[in-house]
């Protein structure tokens, strides 16, 4: 009960300037994925370097990278998501392996395209499951989704009979070489992009002042853009990369830039508000719910079809290091804040350490002790840096 | 009873904080063993702060507080208590996993719960307050009532002399007030307990007290014993004039009926939601202003959110201009209703959105090109929120958190001035809040229903509604027990209606 005795009368004019606390900008809370990163990429090359092995930095290497994170980068920025909106699903991987055992185990019946469609539809009918169990009965969703992603784990053991499965028609094989690994020269569209994201970015700039998104467009279009002058003006991607740059693209505009997007975060940073406001919480959860398992589904499609066979144990325990991108990417497991390219780059660093630890040889023993380790200080510079805030 | 020296004696304490905020002015108070002293006071009279320094969770700022003859200084809450100083809080802070035996002797320490020991203490302790509870029973299958008991038993277990009760009956069904009252004497006459008992109900201050006090802006506005009281004398003390000039004209105004109402805006026909409050029937015309006048606890804000249709298990039809809606808030906020919470921090703010986000959320299509929000219209729209309410931000950039309570509260009512709103539902919009944000909301109410807007008030602040309402409907126990033209009531009708007189009198009056 404290009563304030300052007088409301006089009315100061609020100032429209904007007051941007650079510091804060570019903290350790809100950048730390992205120093991590660097730094990370910095000493892996003058390691590679100072000790005559293949350079890190090359641009086979770092193409790579790309995609060996993919799956994990398509599922975290979902992933994300979801926690934004206050949720929470440990199902994934167990949903992907569904989807790839259903698409492999249908393809050669009724060709790639319809399998691929009917994993998908399957994978996005488990989310619906997890949501409706979640916002229906209101049981927490750490524990509904801790449930389904045994149980689904389950139905694919029963689904494979515990054998692996494999397709064998060359069309079949064919469409998901074609699908999932034919490559493209995507130097110039990079270049373009970067320029044309660099451009905006310095013209925003100049016109409305200096402000943190805008200086993010100028920097990242940038450093897009350098990477296809340093590589030669040649730069081979797969379809697999090609497509977690388009989720990004989708997720992160909707999440920035659309009335979608802040009614999501509405959601997550104060659900009861959210509901009082006229917002359709409950559809929107779901809707995070089905989506998660949406992408789910399209890693599992496009881990199949990586590999035209699967295995029942395929992709086990995927999930976590899906959460732990997330979660580098200063995610926050209660709801409302979070964002997709800092999780991207979150599943970037994870990747990075794994492909560095082989580049140096450093035996696998190592590293399951510096991924935990990197994760847990992650979360400990993120949760010392929201304490301070307040 | 006046010659035993006073247990506890307040002297001139007096709380601030900050440098602006003035919550006590000097409180004189005396509590004597043996005696059920009553404390009431509106909200804001500094209720709260009084409670947390006699159970120690704050120092006084001015003003010292002798305890058994010597003056003293909690050091913790843990400190009062040890010295004989037990508080029973709103809320009951006791655990749901645990046994009621468990609960009543929580705060002992040791390593393994002496449970033989506890057990004889427990029965001795149902034998001294003659209430009887089966001590294995977990307190999460308890009701409500038997809760409260189980902390009035915790209370006691500390061998407490003085028990400092914060409004223990506000959430109580009647006979479970009576098992509170029972207690309640018998502690004070068979034990020689002191008992605080803070109430914003008069009936049971009068039958239970032997002496109360009454605050008002932070100082002891009476003090007497109770038999020389009447409930009108109460009321008076408590209520003060704050508002007096805009509760004149808005008195004036509706004797005159200057105010013009327009069609019926809302409408509800046999409204009822089970447990929550009895079936009712509503209509409110554009341009009217209708308090709904009810203590805690009353029923009124559950009726402020069935009518918004954010009450799922609600039964009957709330329509706006004539047509039924859907049970959600989202058809009610689509046919132009609009809702400021009681609880601006649960219900009405976003804490990661800076002023602007939360200002613009309900109306996003209105500061946006195709389905993107325009960030400079936005902020525009956030810096109009300040100028129009008074917001004190540093820039539409500003946190929540940031904001003191009153002007966080206007974002929660800021955010529906931009679109088009013909129902207005305020909920307490001006509990805890300071006097010069408060008439700035009741004058911008006024305004509003002058150009057409149908707005409904929640308050247990009565002077509030005086200053602002056409019709006045006074809630108790989950049913409307009376309906008052602002200009044939008075503060002091309302909070014997509210809080003490039964309905009875009310319909021999017409």
């Amino acid at each position: 009960m404290t009563v304030d005795s300052v007088k409301a009368g006089s009315k100061p004019a609020p100032s429209l300037a904007k007051r941007t606390s650079w510091a804060r900008v570019f903290s350790l809370r809100e950048m730390g994925v992205f120093y991590a990163l660097i730094a990370l990429v910095v000493i892996l090359s003058v390691l590679t370097a100072a000790t005559g092995r293949p350079n890190y930095l090359s641009v086979v290497n770092f193409t790579n990278v790309l995609y060996q994170s993919s799956l994990v980068g398509i599922m975290a920025m979902a992933m994300t998501v979801i926690l934004i909106t206050g949720n929470f699903d440990l199902s994934v991987a167990s949903v992907a392996a569904l989807s790839g055992a259903l698409m492999i185990g249908t393809a050669d019946m009724i060709g790639f395209w319809p399998a691929a469609a009917l994993a998908m539809a399957v994978a996005m009918g488990c989310g619906l499951l997890n949501g409706l169990v979640v916002q229906v009965i209101g049981i927490n969703a750490f524990i509904v989704t801790l449930g389904t992603l045994t149980a689904i784990r389950g139905i694919v053991l029963i689904y494979t009979d515990g054998r692996s499965l494999a397709v064998r028609d060359p069309d079949v094989i064919m469409a998901m070489k074609a699908f999932e690994a034919s490559r493209h020269d995507m130097a110039i569209p990079i270049l373009v992009i970067g320029a044309g994201l660099a451009l905006f970015g310095l013209w925003r700039i100049a016109t409305k002042g200096m402000a943190p998104n805008t200086l993010g467009m100028l920097l990242g279009g940038v450093a897009l853009a350098l990477v296809p002058v340093l590589s030669g003006f040649t730069l081979s991607l797969p379809n697999l990369v090609l497509y977690m740059a388009a989720c990004a693209l989708i997720l992160w505009g909707v999440l920035n830039f659309t009335i979608l997007g802040r009614r999501i975060y509405a959601v997550g940073g104060n659900p009861e508000a959210a509901r009082l406001i006229g917002i359709n919480v409950f559809r929107y959860k779901i809707a995070a719910f089905v989506l998660c398992s949406a992408a789910a589904g399209f890693a599992g499609v496009l881990f199949a079809s990586r590999l035209r066979s699967i295995n029942p144990t395929a992709l086990q325990g995927t999930e976590l290091t899906v959460i732990a991108s997330a979660i580098l990417g200063g995610t926050a497991l209660f709801g409302g804040s979070g964002s997709v390219i800092k999780t991207l780059a979150g599943a970037l660093l994870l990747y990075s350490l794994t492909n560095g630890f082989n580049i140096l040889n450093l035996g696998a023993n190592y590293q399951g002790l510096i991924e935990g380790l990197v994760v847990v200080t992650a979360a400990a510079i993120y949760t010392i840096g929201a304490k301070k805030k307040h | 009873m006046n010659d035993t020296p006073p247990l506890m004696r307040l002297h001139q304490v007096g709380k601030r904080f900050g440098t602006a905020v003035v919550a006590l002015r000097g409180v004189d108070l005396d509590i004597r063993l043996g005696e059920v002293h009553g404390l009431l006071g509106a909200n804001g009279a500094g209720k709260s702060t009084l409670i947390k320094i006699l159970s120690g969770a704050f120092g006084p700022t001015s003003g010292t507080i002798n305890w058994k003859g010597r003056d003293v200084r909690w050091a913790s809450p843990r400190d009062a208590n040890d010295n004989g100083v037990a508080t029973l809080h709103q809320h009951i802070p006791l655990i749901p996993a645990l046994s009621v035996l468990e609960n009543v002797f929580l705060s002992e320490g040791g390593f393994l719960r002496d449970t033989k020991g506890a057990r004889q203490r427990f029965d001795a302790l149902c034998t001294q307050v003659q209430y009887q509870i089966d001590p294995d029973v977990l307190v999460d299958d308890l009701a409500i009532g038997q809760r409260q008991m189980v902390a009035i038993l915790q209370a006691l277990s500390t061998g407490a002399d003085l028990i400092v009760m914060d409004e223990p009956t506000a959430s109580l069904a009647a006979e479970e007030r009576e098992a509170v009252y029972r207690i309640v004497r018998h502690l004070s006459q068979n034990e020689g307990k002191a008992i605080l008992f803070v109430s914003h109900f008069l009936d049971e201050v009068m039958d239970l007290t032997d002496r109360v006090t009454v605050l008002r802006d932070g100082v002891a506005a009476l003090s007497a014993r109770t038999a020389d009281l009447t409930e009108d004398q109460i009321a008076e003390a408590i209520v003060g004039r704050q508002i007096a000039a805009l509760e004149r004209r808005s008195r004036e105004e509706s004797a005159a009926h200057v105010h013009r109402f327009g069609a019926v805006a809302l409408e509800a026909r046999n409204l009822t939601s089970a447990g929550k409050f009895a079936p009712l029937n509503l209509e409110l015309r554009a341009g009217e202003v209708i308090g709904l006048a009810g203590l805690l606890g009353s029923g009124r804000s559950e009726i402020l959110h069935a009518l918004y249709r954010a009450d799922a298990l609600a039964t009957g039809d709330v329509l706006v201009k004539g047509t039924p809606l859907r049970n959600s808030p989202s058809a009610a906020v689509n046919a132009g209703m609009a809702l400021v919470p009681e609880d601006r921090n649960a219900q009405g703010l976003f804490p990661n959105f800076e002023l602007w986000r939360n200002v613009t959320l309900p109306d996003l299509r209105g500061v946006s090109t195709g389905v993107t929000p325009v960030r400079d219209r936005e902020r525009q729209r956030g810096a109009d929120a300040i100028t129009k309410l008074g917001i004190k931000a540093h820039s539409p950039d500003a946190l929540p958190g940031e904001l003191s309570g009153g002007n966080a509260q206007k974002i929660t009512l800021a955010r529906w001035l931009f679109s088009t709103v013909n129902v207005l539902l305020l909920d307490e919009p001006t509990a805890g809040i300071d006097i010069g944000a408060k008439s700035d909301i009741l004058n911008l109410v006024r305004q509003l229903a002058s150009q057409g807007m149908a707005v409904i008030i929640v308050s247990s602040e009565f002077e509030e509604l005086l200053a602002v309402c056409d019709r006045i409907l006074v809630v108790r126990d989950g049913a409307i027990v009376a309906t008052r033209e602002t200009h044939e009531t008075s503060e002091h009708d309302l909070f014997l209606l509210a809080g003490g007189k039964s309905a009875s009198a009310d319909q021999t009056q017409h």
